[in-house]
C-alpha cells in the first residue's frame, strides 16, 4: 500500500511537470467565464501560443502577484472592475501598454487615462422595474431613488458586493461626500427588505411582489432571460430595463469594465500584447457578445440581440480609475448609513 | 515518519525524534506565526475604524450564528445517534448510514440550493425576509450536524454495558440515562465534534455573504477586499485566532479532570426493542435530518442536472474529478500521517512537547482558508529560491506542493479529532504491557495501536478527504496554472448565478463523498465499532 502510494505520487508529480515552454502566456484571472476558455483556445489555434490561467478573487491574485515579485510567472492580470486594476497600478504591479492596434480597437472613454490597463468589455449597473406596479415615467436617475415615493419598494444586494461598491464610488466621485451620504441614508430607508441574495434574486423579488425597483447588472438580466427554467424567464419578463441619468444634462448610466493589465515583470510580454490585440479585435469581440451579455469595448461590434433590445444608452464618462480611488470612502458611506 | 526507537528507550534517539517533531511542527505552524508577527507591524488605522463602526455588530452576529448552528447541530446529531445506538428497529442500518451523508454537501451548496428552492422561481415560493440568521444557522447545521452525529455514535457505542446497567439500577429512564450518564461521559467527544462545527461556522464565507449576514469573517474580507487593507485582515484573523485559542484552552481547563479512559471493554448491551409509538418517534426524529439535509438538496441537484444535461462537458468533468480526487487523496494521507505522528508520540512519550504541539496544531482550522492562503503566499512566494525550485521541478509541481502544504496547515484539526478521541479511550496499561514485552514504539504502534484504532484512522482519512473535496478558498488562491477542481468549477458557476450548470460538479463531489462515507460505514460495522 505504502509503495503503491509512493509510486502513484511520483508518477503524478512527474507527469504533471510541464515543459518550460516560452510559447505561452500566463494569466491571473478574476474572470471565470466559459467564453474566456473559448477565446484562449481560438487564440492558440491562430498563433500557436498556449494560454495558461489561474482563476481566483482579484484581491487574492494581486496579493499573490505582489509577493511573487520578480519571480512571478504571470504576464497578465484580468478582472471585472476598473477599481481593482487601479489598485494594482497603485501597488506598482503593472507596466504601461503602448500599442496602436489595441489603442484603435477600443472606445476612448473606456480607456485608462494613464495607459496601464486595457478594457475588453463593459456592463451597466442599471435599474429594473415591475411592469405591473411602476410606470417608466416615474424613473429618472440614481439620485431619484432617494425620493420618498420609493419607500419600501427598493431592492438591492449587500454592500459587500463589488458592483455596489463600484456604483457607490462613482456616485461619490460625481456628487461629493455630503450629498452621497444623504443619498445613501435615504435609499436605505427606502429598502423593501434587508439586502440579501444576488442580482437575479432582486429581479425574482420584484416578480414575487416584494419590491418594485431593483439595482442590478445588465449582464445578469441577460442570463435570467436566457435561462432554461421557464419560471426564471417569466421573472425576467415581469420587469423592464431602465438606464438611469439619461436626460439631456444627465451624466449617463454607471458602467464598469473588464480589463487586462500587463504585469511589471511579464516574462512573455510580446505574446501578451498579441493576445490583447486579438481580444480587442472584431473577431474576439463578437465572440464575447455572442457568448455572454457583456457590452463590447470595440465600438465597431454590436452587443447581443437581448442586450440590443434594451436600446442604446449614454455612458457615465467618469474616469474609471475613480472606482478605485473612491472605494474606501464609498465603503465608509455604506457603513455609516446602515447599508448592510 | 515514525522513527524506530529500539527496544529500550534510548535518550539520544528519543531526543532526535523530538527534534524532528519540533521541526515538522515549526514547518506547519510557521505561516501562522508569520501572520501573528506581521499583524504587529501593520498600520492600525483601518482596524480602529472597524472596531469603532462594525466589529460589535459583526461579533454579535457571529456569536448568534454560532449558537444557532451549534444548537441545531447538537439536536440533529445527538438525538438520532442516541436512538440508533441503543434501539433496534427496521431500517436501522440504512438510517444510520444516511444520517452521515449530508456531510458530503458543501455548506454553500446547501445555502444556494435552499434559497433557490424557497425563492419565487422555486417550487415552494416562500418569500421570507425575516429570520435571516436563524434560517442560515439551520441550513449550516444541515451540513454540519454529521460531525456531532459521528462522534456521538462512536462514543455512545463504545460504552460498555456497565454504565447502562448502573443507570438501570439507579432507576433512570432512557432519557435520564442519556442526559445524566451518557452525555456527561461523552462530553469530550461531543466537544471535539462541536469544535469542528464552530470552526466551520467562523470560516463560512460564501453562504453568509449570500444571506447578507455580516459575520466576523465578512469583516476580514471587507477590510481586505473592499478597503484594500490586507494588513487589517491579518490583524483581524490574528484576533480571531486568539479568541479561538482562548476558548479552546478554557474548555481544556474545565474538562481536564473529566477526561478518562475506559477501564475495560465491558460486554455490550443488547439493543432495546421499542414499542410502536417509540418506533414512530424514532422514524420521525431520524427522517427529519435525512429528508431536509440530504434528500431535498440532492433531488434539487438532480433536477438541475436533467434540465441542463446538454451543456455538460463530460471530458472536463472527468478531468476535474481526477484532479479533485488525487489532490484530496495525497493531502489527506499526508495529514493523517502527520497527525498520527504527533498524537501517538504524545501518548507514548514522556516529553510534554507533544502535548503542546497537539494543542497548537489545531489552531490552523480557526483561520479562514483565504487567510491561511495569504499567510502561505506571504511566507513562501517571496522566497528567492522559489525560482530555482520552479526551474528544477516546473511551476506546476511547486505550486501543487505549496497547495498541499496549505491544506496540511488548515486541516490538521479534522484529521486529529477522531484519532485523538479514539486514543484517549485506550488505557495506559496497553503500552505498559507492550513495553514490558520489549516491543519498540513503532512495533507497539504497528501491532497494537494501529489495529485497535484503525477505525479512527480510517474515519480521519475519510473526513479530511471529504473536507478537501469541498475546499475552496485555498485552492482558488494557491493553485497552479490551468488547475481546476470540482469545487472551484462549482463555485465559478454558482457565483455567476448559474446554479443549474454547477449542479453536475457539486453532484460529483457529493457522490464521491457519499461512496466514501458508505465505505467507511461498512468498514466500521465490520470492525464492530458499533454494536450491530
Amino acid at each position: 500500500m505504502k509503495n503503491f502510494f509512493l509510486l502513484f505520487f511520483s508518477i503524478y508529480i512527474l507527469t504533471s511537470c510541464e515543459e518550460n515552454n516560452s510559447n505561452e502566456i500566463n494569466i491571473y484571472s478574476k474572470r471565470h467565464y466559459q467564453v474566456d476558455i473559448k477565446q484562449y483556445e481560438n487564440f492558440e489555434k491562430i498563433t500557436g501560443i498556449k494560454v495558461n490561467v489561474i482563476k481566483a478573487g482579484d484581491d487574492e491574485l494581486l496579493e499573490r502577484l505582489k509577493n511573487e515579485g520578480q519571480n512571478s510567472p504571470a504576464d497578465l492580470f484580468v478582472t471585472v472592475d476598473a477599481g481593482k486594476l487601479q489598485k494594482g497600478v497603485e501597488m506598482g504591479l503593472f507596466q504601461k501598454i503602448q500599442n496602436e492596434i489595441i489603442d484603435s480597437n477600443v472606445s476612448d472613454d473606456l480607456k485608462d487615462r494613464n495607459g496601464y490597463w486595457i478594457p475588453i468589455t463593459y456592463r451597466a449597473r442599471l435599474l429594473v422595474y415591475s411592469n405591473e406596479r411602476v410606470k417608466k415615467s416615474e424613473l429618472s436617475t440614481y439620485e431619484d431613488l432617494a425620493n420618498d415615493k420609493w419607500k419600501g419598494r427598493l431592492l438591492v444586494r449587500s454592500s459587500s458586493n463589488a458592483y455596489n461598491q463600484a456604483l457607490m464610488s462613482s456616485l461619490y466621485a460625481n456628487l461629493g461626500e455630503e450629498e452621497v451620504r444623504d443619498w445613501s441614508a435615504k435609499v436605505v430607508n427606502n429598502f423593501a427588505r434587508d439586502p440579501k441574495g444576488n442580482d437575479r434574486d432582486q429581479v425574482k423579488a420584484i416578480a414575487a411582489g416584494q419590491g418594485d425597483v431593483a439595482i442590478v447588472n445588465s449582464y445578469y438580466i441577460g442570463l435570467l432571460l436566457s435561462s432554461q427554467k421557464q419560471s426564471e424567464v417569466d421573472a425576467g419578463n415581469s420587469v423592464s430595463v431602465y438606464f438611469p441619468n439619461q436626460g439631456e444634462n444627465g451624466r449617463g448610466t454607471h458602467i464598469n469594465i473588464s480589463g487586462f493589465a500587463l504585469t511589471k515583470n511579464a516574462p512573455n510580454k510580446e505574446n501578451a500584447i498579441k493576445l490583447l490585440e486579438y481580444l480587442t479585435g472584431e473577431e474576439a469581440q463578437n465572440t464575447y457578445v455572442n457568448n455572454s451579455y457583456e457590452y463590447p469595448a470595440n465600438p465597431k461590434v454590436k452587443p447581443s440581440e437581448i442586450v440590443q433590445s434594451w436600446g442604446d444608452f449614454k455612458r457615465d464618462k467618469l474616469d474609471l480609475n475613480a472606482l478605485g480611488t473612491f472605494r474606501e470612502k464609498a465603503i465608509k458611506v455604506f457603513d455609516n448609513t446602515g447599508w448592510k | 515518519m515514525i522513527i524506530q526507537v529500539g527496544n529500550n528507550l534510548d535518550l539520544k534517539t528519543v531526543k532526535f525524534q523530538d527534534k524532528a517533531a519540533l521541526l515538522l511542527f515549526a514547518l506547519i505552524f510557521s505561516p501562522i506565526v508569520f501572520l501573528l508577527v506581521k499583524s504587529f507591524y501593520q498600520d492600525t488605522e483601518s482596524l480602529k475604524y472597524l472596531f469603532k463602526n462594525l466589529l460589535f455588530d459583526y461579533s454579535i452576529n457571529t456569536i448568534y450564528l454560532v449558537i444557532i448552528t451549534s444548537f441545531f447541530s447538537l439536536i440533529l446529531g445527538i438525538i438520532p445517534a442516541w436512538y440508533v445506538s441503543n434501539h433496534q428497529f427496521p431500517g436501522r442500518r440504512l438510517i444510520d448510514l444516511i444520517l452521515y451523508l449530508p456531510l458530503s454537501i458543501p455548506t454553500y451548496i446547501m445555502a444556494f440550493n435552499y434559497s433557490e428552492l424557497l425563492s419565487y422561481t422555486g417550487p415552494f415560493k416562500i418569500t421570507y425576509d425575516f429570520l435571516q440568521i436563524e434560517i442560515l444557522g439551520i441550513l449550516l447545521a444541515f451540513s454540519l450536524y454529521p460531525y456531532i452525529y459521528s462522534v456521538s455514535r462512536i462514543s455512545f457505542s463504545l460504552f460498555g454495558s456497565k454504565y447502562y446497567d448502573l443507570a438501570k439500577n439507579l432507576g433512570l429512564s432512557g432519557y435520564q440515562t442519556l442526559i445524566k450518564v451518557v452525555l456527561p461521559l461523552s462530553k469530550p467527544a461531543i466537544f471535539s465534534g462541536l469544535f469542528l462545527v464552530i470552526m466551520e461556522v467562523l470560516n463560512e464565507y460564501g453562504a453568509v455573504k449570500y444571506f447578507g449576514v455580516n459575520t466576523y469573517t465578512i469583516g476580514i474580507f471587507r477590510s481586505w477586499n473592499s478597503m484594500n487593507d490586507s494588513g487589517a485582515a491579518i490583524q483581524l484573523s490574528s484576533i480571531l485566532l486568539f479568541i479561538v485559542a482562548f476558548l479552546f484552552f478554557l474548555e481544556k481547563y474545565f474538562n481536564q479532570n473529566k477526561r478518562f479512559s475506559f477501564s475495560k471493554n465491558s460486554k455490550l448491551v443488547s439493543l432495546i426493542r421499542p414499542d410502536n409509538f417509540t418506533k414512530f418517534l424514532i422514524y420521525l426524529i431520524c427522517l427529519i435530518p435525512i429528508v431536509l439535509a440530504f434528500v431535498i438538496p440532492v433531488l434539487f441537484n438532480l433536477i438541475n442536472i436533467f434540465s441542463s444535461f446538454d451543456d455538460i462537458n463530460f471530458e472536463r468533468l472527468l478531468n476535474l474529478t481526477f484532479n479533485s480526487f488525487t489532490i484530496s487523496l495525497i493531502s489527506s494521507v499526508l495529514i493523517l500521517v502527520v497527525s498520527t505522528f504527533f498524537l501517538y508520540n504524545e501518548k507514548i512519550s514522556n516529553s510534554k512537547i507533544y502535548y503542546y504541539i497537539n494543542q497548537f496544531i489545531s489552531l490552523g482550522y480557526s483561520i479562514p482558508g483565504a487567510v491561511i492562503a495569504l499567510a502561505v503566499v506571504l511566507s513562501v512566494t517571496g522566497l528567492d529560491n522559489l525560482n530555482d525550485s520552479i526551474k528544477l521541478l516546473g511551476s506546476f509541481s511547486v505550486y501543487f506542493l505549496i497547495l498541499i502544504y496549505a491544506y496540511i496547515i488548515r486541516f490538521m484539526a479534522v484529521g486529529k479529532s477522531p484519532i485523538k478521541s479514539s486514543l484517549e479511550k485506550h488505557p495506559e496499561s496497553y503500552d505498559n504491557s507492550a513495553k514490558n514485552l520489549g516491543l519498540s514504539n513503532f512495533k507497539i504502534f504497528q501491532k497494537i495501536y494501529f489495529p485497535i484504532n484503525k477505525h479512527a484512522f480510517f474515519t480521519a482519512l475519510i473526513l479530511v478527504f471529504i473536507d478537501l473535496m469541498k475546499e475552496l478558498p485555498i485552492t482558488l488562491i494557491l493553485r497552479p496554472f490551468n488547475y481546476d477542481t470540482l469545487a472551484t468549477q462549482t463555485y465559478e458557476f454558482a457565483i455567476e448565478e448559474m446554479i443549474p450548470l454547477s449542479s453536475i460538479y457539486s453532484s460529483v463531489i457529493i457522490l464521491i463523498c457519499c461512496i466514501l462515507l458508505v465505505f467507511l460505514k461498512i468498514f466500521l460495522d465490520k470492525s464492530d465499532v458499533f454494536r450491530n
